[in-house]
C-alpha cells in the first residue's frame, strides 16, 4: 500500500535544506565613533531608522561640520555593506538603512550649502520597450548609498536620450536593465552610438533574459548578473578603468 | 463582486489534474480543459533581431508555430495549446499582432484539417501601463491594448489573458523594504481595483467575437516577490515574505473570474491552485518545464491540480534536439503524457500525491501551493469575500498560521522572525477596508510616480 504524505518523515532523498545548514550567526554593527551622537547617526543607518538618523544628524550639525556627519552616514552604510556581505542582512535591511542614510545626507548636504563629493557619475536605465525596472531601482539605491551620483533615467527609455545623458554628464558608467531578450537589442544601438561619437564610457547590461554572451558581443559592453555587482563596477569605472579591463574581470572572455 | 461565496470543492482531496468543476472547451477539435485530462502548452518567443520588421517577426513566428504543431504530430500527442505572450511590438501595434494571430491560427487550421491535431491559441497582450508612467484608465497604451485584443480576438486567438500591472508601483517599493502592509496594499487593493476596472472591458472583447476570457497573474508583483526570494542560498528577500505575498495575489487574482474570465487561466500565476479551490476554473501552470526561463523551488508540485500544463517562454533557437520549440513541445507534452496515463490507470491520485511529496517541504512557496493548504488559503479568501482588503489579509494571516503550524516545514530562524515580525504587523492593520486605504493613501504618496486617481480614487 502507498504511504501517505503524513507518514512521511524523511525526506533526505527528496531534498536537502542547504539553507538550515548554511544558517548565518546573527550579529550588529561594529560602533563607528566613540560620540554618542555620531554613533547613534551610525546606528540609525544601521537599523534603517530614518527618524532617529534625521533627528540625530540635526544634534550633530549643531557641534559638527557637515563633512564629519556625512563621513559617519557613509561609515555607518559601510557597516551595512559588511553585514549584507556576511549574509546577516537582506535587502530589504540595506535598502531601509539607504533610505535612512539619504535623509541624513539630505540634511548634512543642506547644511554644507552644496552637494558632497562623489566618487562618481552612473546614468541608469531600463531599455526601450522594457517596463521591468525593478532590479534597476534596486542597484541605483545601492550605488546611491555608496556615495556616486545617479542619474535614473527611468523606463522604455529611448536608445539617443541614454547616449545624450551619459554625454552631458561626462558619466563614468552607464548601465542598461532589460527583461525581455526583445528588449536588449536596444543595448547593442547604444553602445554602437557612443562608439561612433569616440565615447569609451563602460556599459554595464544585465537583468532578467540579458545574457553574458549577448552583451559582451559589442564594444563597451561588460555584463552583471547581479544588482549587488553595481558598486564595485561603478568603482572600478570611476577609478578609470577601461570597459575591456572591466569585461575581463567580471566576465568569461570567450 | 461576491460571486464566490463558497469554495468550489467540498474538500481539497476532490482536487485533481485534468479535471475541473467547470470546464471551457477552446479552439480547434475543440481543445476541452478539464474534461479528464491535461493538454500541453508550449509558449514559444521570439529571438532578439527578429523583431525589427514586421516581415521577420512574421516569420519568425511562422516557424515556432510551424515547429510546436509539427512535433505534436510526429510524437502523436492529441492536442496542443499554443500561447503567445505578446512582446512590445506586438502590442504596440495592433496590426503586427493581428498579422500573427491570421497566419498561427491557419497554421493551426491546416494541421486540424490534415491531422486532426487539436489546438487553441491564446493572445496575452502585454500590460505597457506602467503605473508609474502612464496614467492606468487613460493613455495611449492602454489604447493600443486595447486595440490590440480586439485586433487579435477577430484574427485567431481563441482566448484572450493578461499580466496586469496595477499596484506595481507601491508593491516594487513596499517589497524591496519588506513592508506587508504595502504588498497588502499594492497588491489586495490596487491591483484588484485595476483589474476589477480592466476586466469588464477584456471579458466584453471576448464575448464579441465569441471567444474565451482567460485569466490574469499576479507576475509582475507575486513572482518579483518570488524571484526575489530565490533559492536556498538568496539573501535578497525572506521566503516566508515571498509566500505571503503570493497569499495576496490569490485574493488579486480572482478579481479577473469574478468579472467574467472563465480560464484557462494565466501560466505564470502560481496562485492558481487557490484559484481552482475557489471557482474550479481550469488552471494553466508552468512547472519543470519552465527552468528554460527561470529556477523556482515548486516545479513539481504545481503539477498536482493543472489543466493545462506549460513553459513559460522559451526562446526560439537550435537544440540538439531540433529548435527550442521543438524541444520543450516534447518535454511538455510526454509530461502530460504520463499525467494522461495514470489517469488512464485510475492512478492519478498517486501521481498527484507523488508531485506533492516532492516539493511540499522544499520551500515555503510549494508549501502554501500545495492543494491541502490552498484550499486553506482559499477557504479564508471566501470567507472574508467582500472587501479586497479583507479577503487579502486573511490569506496573508491563513498562510502565516499554516507555515508555522506544521513541523515539517522547516525554516531558519532568519525566515521565523520575518514570518512573526510580518503577521504581527498584519495583526496590527485596522479591520476597517476603508480605514486601512485611507492610511495607505496618506503613507504611500510619498512612492514616486503613485497616483491615486489611477485606481478611482
Amino acid at each position: 500500500m502507498p504511504k501517505s504524505l503524513n507518514e512521511v518523515s524523511d525526506f533526505s532523498n527528496i531534498f536537502t535544506r542547504y539553507d538550515i545548514g548554511a544558517a548565518v550567526q546573527k550579529r550588529g554593527a561594529e560602533d563607528v565613533s566613540t560620540d554618542k551622537v555620531l554613533q547613534a547617526i551610525a546606528t540609525g543607518v544601521v537599523d534603517g531608522d530614518e527618524d532617529v538618523v534625521l533627528e540625530n544628524t540635526n544634534k550633530a550639525l549643531e557641534n559638527n561640520e557637515p563633512t564629519k556627519v556625512i563621513d559617519t552616514l557613509i561609515a555607518g552604510m559601510r557597516e551595512v555593506s559588511k553585514l549584507w556581505d556576511d549574509g546577516v542582512y537582506y535587502l530589504p535591511q540595506v535598502i531601509l538603512s539607504s533610505d535612512a542614510l539619504m535623509v541624513g545626507l539630505e540634511k548634512a548636504e543642506d547644511a554644507m550649502g552644496g552637494k558632497a563629493v562623489k566618487k562618481g557619475t552612473v546614468v541608469m536605465h531600463c531599455a526601450h520597450g522594457d517596463i521591468h525596472d525593478i532590479g534597476k531601482n534596486i542597484a541605483a539605491a545601492l550605488i546611491r548609498a555608496n556615495g556616486f551620483k545617479v542619474i535614473d533615467l527611468g523606463s522604455d527609455v529611448p536608445e539617443d536620450e541614454v547616449v545624450k545623458a551619459v554625454k552631458d554628464n561626462n558619466a563614468n558608467l552607464v548601465t542598461g536593465t532589460a527583461l525581455m531578450t526583445t528588449t536588449m537589442s536596444a543595448f547593442a544601438k547604444i553602445a554602437k552610438m557612443m562608439k561612433d561619437e569616440g565615447m569609451t564610457t563602460p556599459f554595464v547590461c544585465g537583468g532578467g533574459a540579458v545574457s553574458e554572451e549577448y552583451v559582451t558581443s559589442f564594444d563597451l559592453g561588460v555584463y552583471a548578473d547581479q544588482a549587488k555587482q553595481g558598486v564595485e563596477m561603478a568603482t572600478d569605472a570611476s577609478s578609470g578603468m577601461s570597459w575591456e579591463d572591466m569585461r575581463s574581470k567580471y566576465n568569461l572572455v570567450m | 463582486m461576491a460571486k464566490y461565496t463558497s469554495m468550489a470543492y467540498n474538500s481539497w482531496d476532490e482536487m485533481i489534474f485534468g479535471t475541473t468543476k467547470n470546464p471551457v472547451s477552446i479552439g480547434l477539435g475543440p481543445v476541452e480543459l478539464g474534461k479528464g485530462w491535461v493538454v500541453p502548452q508550449i509558449v514559444p518567443h521570439p529571438r532578439p533581431g527578429s523583431t525589427d520588421t514586421k516581415e521577420k517577426l512574421l516569420r519568425e513566428y511562422q516557424r515556432m508555430t510551424d515547429d510546436a504543431l509539427g512535433r505534436c504530430v510526429a510524437l502523436g500527442f492529441p492536442a496542443l495549446v499554443i500561447e503567445f505572450e505578446h512582446i512590445y511590438q506586438m502590442t504596440s501595434q495592433p496590426d503586427w499582432a493581428a498579422a500573427i494571430f491570421k497566419q498561427a491560427k491557419a497554421q493551426m487550421q491546416d494541421y486540424y484539417d490534415k491531422y486532426g491535431l487539436k489546438s487553441a491559441l491564446i493572445s496575452t497582450v502585454a500590460d505597457l501601463r506602467k503605473p508609474d508612467m502612464v496614467h492606468m484608465r487613460k493613455s495611449q497604451e492602454l489604447d493600443w491594448m486595447l486595440e490590440t485584443f480586439a485586433s487579435t480576438a477577430e484574427n485567431g486567438a481563441d482566448v484572450l489573458s493578461i499580466e496586469t500591472m496595477g499596484g506595481k508601483e507601491v508593491f516594487d517599493w513596499a517589497v524591496q523594504r519588506q513592508d506587508i502592509r504595502g504588498v497588502i496594499f499594492g497588491i489586495g487593493v490596487l491591483s484588484s481595483r485595476d483589474m476589477a476596472w480592466l476586466w469588464p472591458q477584456i471579458v466584453d472583447t471576448a464575448k464579441k467575437n465569441n471567444i474565451t476570457a482567460g485569466g490574469d497573474t499576479d507576475c509582475a508583483r507575486g513572482n518579483t516577490a518570488m524571484f526575489l526570494a530565490g533559492g536556498y542560498t538568496a539573501t535578497d528577500l525572506p521566503h516566508t515574505f515571498a509566500a505571503l505575498a503570493r497569499a495576496c495575489s490569490a485574493a488579486r487574482s480572482l478579481v479577473a473570474y469574478e468579472q467574467g474570465a472563465t480560464g484557462p487561466t494565466k501560466d505564470c500565476a502560481y496562485e492558481d491552485p487557490i484559484i481552482k479551490a475557489i471557482t474550479g476554473v481550469p488552471i494553466t501552470m508552468e512547472g519543470v518545464a519552465s527552468a528554460c526561463a527561470h529556477s523556482e523551488m515548486q516545479s513539481n508540485i504545481v503539477a498536482a491540480v493543472v489543466d493545462l500544463w506549460s513553459n513559460e517562454a522559451v526562446e526560439y533557437h537550435d537544440m540538439f534536439g531540433g529548435s527550442s520549440v521543438e524541444v520543450f513541445t516534447e518535454i511538455l507534452g510526454y509530461n502530460v503524457a504520463q499525467m494522461n496515463a495514470s489517469i488512464a490507470l485510475g492512478q492519478e491520485k498517486v501521481l498527484r500525491d507523488i508531485n506533492i511529496a516532492s516539493d511540499k517541504y522544499r520551500d515555503v512557496h510549494g508549501f502554501m501551493l500545495s492543494p491541502d493548504n490552498s484550499y486553506e488559503i482559499g477557504k479564508a479568501i471566501v470567507e472574508n469575500i467582500d472587501s479586497y482588503y479583507g479577503r487579502s489579509k486573511a490569506a496573508v494571516l491563513k498562510t502565516a498560521e499554516l507555515i508555522s503550524g506544521d513541523s515539517k516545514m522547516q525554516l531558519t530562524e532568519f525566515e521565523k522572525d520575518a514570518l512573526d515580525k510580518a503577521r504581527r504587523e498584519v495583526e496590527a492593520l485596522p479591520d476597517s477596508e476603508d480605514e486601512f486605504i485611507d492610511q495607505c493613501l496618506s503613507d504611500y504618496k510619498k512612492v514616486a510616480g503613485f497616483d491615486p486617481s489611477a485606481y478611482g480614487f
